[in-house]
């Protein structure tokens, strides 16, 4: 990974026309409430899994846990982020199982003697995901990875608003008060505190 | 959710207004409390405050105010040699389909156009392979108009350096500056600019019955929760309403304007909630559908009478789109700014809005300082991330977690310029879920429109550094492959030769036939569109119904 600036330069310049229209992630307003609405359900029936089976729920949540890794702060696996993975993947209108399951099994293919994704430990696996970090499979992955850390927790992952906590994101509960920061705090009196 | 006044399909009303965004929610509100019985269409749902909600993915993602389709039954294509494409990312043509339209889920930024927008051709002659011209009207035509919006729309400001003659003050005080705005006043001092107030159509205190904004800091995508965003949702259309001569068909997808045998306007068919055609008889029909579907529409109506589309013998009918070019530039800074709180902008600099000759191209604009992107965590996630981070991993992850409340966005928007080869036309074979003819939208920016949003990019740097900012850096400017201000495509004008409705936004073509919305505009302004398409159909209104009460229509 020696020419990691100029990959993450490419990776930006691929995803600099995205907010006018190449790699967004689309999944359509009605099946996003039917993922809210799913994972609700399902965490009232404790159930595991909607769709995903416990091998392939490994490796998703390994790849996962890579994008946003767990350190002294919580990550994807803390967050939860699997389950929204298999509610989206539940729901077809979302288009992303079969490109899911698909890359994955393309992923474990290079891979030897069986072995799976999550059972690598975890350089391996961030040495595996670099040789695949300009695919539309990773692309994939990131994506989803990041909706669902982020997502409202109605969604599945967020668990507890950790992703929230972690950016330090207050919450979408509404009314602020001014100063909202340290330079505004200039104006309007006040400080503001989390430095 | 219904209005309490229905009118019957085969009895002509006065007045059939398609759409009831930022033009169409005046227009209904306007000529219903003058006694005419109006029937407003919108394709999208009646969602009230009470509907709207702070769920990013379904918002901003999903698409929701949008219609929540993937692609929207749109195709996009940037030179007209080429077969246009349903693209996989955003719908092309961005515009809320949603009672109030796009007014709903905008930013708010709330500028008057100033004098020179209405005759730069004059002041500056002709730009060659380019349809830049005069507008009919002038600002002083329209100052009564803009003082209108401000008042009885609500926008909160205070006057600015640059701004052309207001007749009367702002109507309420600007809401407090936030962070952003410290840092880029901050900057524009050091460097000799004026950052000055962003008016807002965002109420900063209770005003027309409505309560002021309480800073939850969804604006830009999502609709207002409380009502303080001045949409003609919160502003119009109860006023409309409660006329008892205004009816709103949500969910009904206008397909066609009849015309008789005289070439007057005499019906529209549409389709109702549950799919079925029907058909509305009016005396006359107003098209206020956005720069997009008024086009769209016309052109739907080709008849044997009418070949190219109704109002359409000059072929301008959706020609002359203009977006606004853009410009973004990131900064963190030392301390937090937490600016997701609030409305988005506080302050902007004008100091570059003039055309000026030595710059070598034409054009101006005006920043502003906003979260932007930063203003929710996915979408800062996504797109707010600095280009020496990866996107993945530890130092992915420690950046977001670091920048999110540091980080703010100095912004310009432009002038676009009106090609011939920027346009709406009919797909000759996608259809969106209605099954009409999908919008097929070709955009190629004018080379000027590049040149002006990479000069105010690269003052923005400059104000960025000023400021004090920690790390900055700049998005590449790309060709646009869509646009949410939808601008020009039934220019007005004199000449019916080169232009679609006269100065008081009558077709040239169709004596009862009125045309007004973003297609109206002659240029596209500096890079906010929305005050001036409320002013222009407060405008309209007053001709219209003035016309109606001379039995002149």
């Amino acid at each position: 990974m020696n020419n990691k600036k100029d990959l993450s330069r490419r990776r930006f310049l691929q995803s600099a026309g995205a907010i006018g229209g190449t790699a967004w992630l689309r999944i359509g307003a009605p099946a996003l409430a039917s993922i809210a609405q799913a994972a609700c359900t399902a965490k009232e029936a404790g159930a595991p899994f909607a769709l995903l089976g416990e091998a392939e729920a490994a490796d998703f949540a390994a790849i996962a846990a890579r994008i946003i890794p767990t350190s002294n702060t919580p990550g994807a696996t803390e967050a939860g982020v699997i389950h929204f993975f298999d509610r989206a993947f539940a729901d077809e209108r979302s288009g992303s199982l079969n490109p899911a399951r698909d890359g994955l099994a393309e992923l474990n293919a290079t891979l030897r003697n069986g072995t799976r994704f999550a059972d690598l430990d975890t350089t391996k696996q961030d040495a595996v995901l670099g040789t695949i970090e300009n695919s539309a499979f990773f692309n994939l992955m990131r994506v989803m990875t990041i909706f669902g850390f982020f997502a409202m927790s109605s969604y599945g992952g967020n668990k507890d608003n950790v992703a929230w906590d972690l950016i330090g994101f207050e919450g979408h509960h509404g009314a602020w008060e001014y100063p909202f920061g340290y330079y505004d705090a200039e104006v309007h009196g006040g400080s503001v505190d989390g430095e | 959710m219904a209005s309490s006044v229905h009118f019957k399909n085969d009895e002509a009303v006065d007045f059939v207004i398609v759409g009831s965004g930022s033009a169409g929610g005046i227009l209904a509100k306007e000529l219903s409390t003058a006694g005419f019985d109006v029937v407003v269409f919108e394709q999208g749902p009646y969602r009230k405050a009470a509907d709207f909600h702070h769920d990013e993915l379904a918002t901003i993602f999903g698409e929701e105010l949008l219609n929540g389709i993937p692609g929207n039954g749109q195709t996009f294509r940037d030179d007209p040699n080429k077969k246009a494409v349903m693209p996989q990312g955003r719908t092309p043509v961005r515009y809320a389909q949603t009672v109030g339209g796009s007014s709903v889920h905008f930013t708010a930024n709330f500028w008057r156009f100033r004098e020179l927008d209405f005759k730069e051709r004059s002041l500056l002659g002709s730009i060659s392979g380019t349809n830049f011209a005069d507008w009919p009207i002038s600002y002083e035509e329209l100052e009564p108009y803009y003082t209108k919006v401000d008042w009885d729309i609500g926008v909160s400001g205070a006057p600015g350096p640059f701004d052309a003659p207001r007749s009367k003050p702002f109507p309420m005080p600007p809401l407090p500056i936030k962070s952003s705005g410290v840092l880029l006043e901050r900057g524009a001092k050091k460097l000799g600019l004026h950052a000055q107030v962003q008016p807002l159509a965002i109420l900063s205190q209770p005003h027309n019955g409505r309560p002021g904004c309480i800073k939850c800091g969804y604006c830009m995508f999502f609709g207002c929760e409380v009502n303080a965003k001045s949409s003609t949702l919160a502003a119009m259309i109860p006023l409309a309403e409660a006329s008892g001569h205004c009816e709103i068909r949500a969910e009904s997808a206008v397909f066609r304007v009849e015309t008789d045998a005289k070439g007057r306007a005499s019906e529209v068919l549409y389709y109702d909630p549950a799919g079925k055609e029907r058909s509305q008889k009016a005396r006359a029909v107003i098209l206020s559908a956005n720069g997009a579907e008024t086009a769209r529409l016309l052109l739907m109506s080709a008849s044997a009478q009418h070949p190219d589309g109704l109002a359409n013998s000059s072929g301008f009918v959706g020609r002359n789109l203009m977006f606004n070019a853009h410009q973004v530039t990131q900064g963190v800074f030392e301390h937090q700014l937490n600016d997701y709180k609030g409305a988005q902008v506080s302050r902007m600099v004008h100091d570059f809005y003039e055309n000026d000759e030595k710059r070598g191209f034409y054009g101006g604009g005006g920043i502003d300082s906003r979260p932007l992107w930063s203003a929710t965590p996915i979408l800062h996630a996504m797109q707010g991330m600095p280009p020496d981070v990866p996107n993945w991993g530890a130092q992915f992850k420690d950046e977001m977690a670091h920048n999110f409340t540091r980080q703010l966005c100095f912004i310009g928007g432009t002038t676009s310029l009106a090609l011939d080869r920027n346009n709406i036309t009919l797909d000759p074979e996608s259809t969106d879920q209605w099954g009409r003819p999908a919008i097929r939208l070709t955009y190629r920016d004018h080379d000027d429109d590049l040149a002006v949003a990479k000069f105010l990019q690269d003052r923005s740097m400059e104000l960025l550094d000023a400021a004090g900012a920690e790390k900055s850096w700049r998005r590449p400017i790309e060709l646009s492959t869509g646009g949410e201000h939808l601008l020009g495509t039934c220019r007005m004008g004199d000449d019916p030769a080169t232009s679609v409705v006269s100065r008081d936004h009558r077709s040239h073509d169709i004596p009862n036939l009125f045309i007004c919305d973003g297609s109206s505009f002659v240029t596209s302004g500096r890079g906010q569109p929305t005050m001036t398409i409320m002013a222009l159909a407060f405008r309209a209104a007053d001709k219209i119904r003035a016309a109606a009460t001379a039995l002149d229509i």
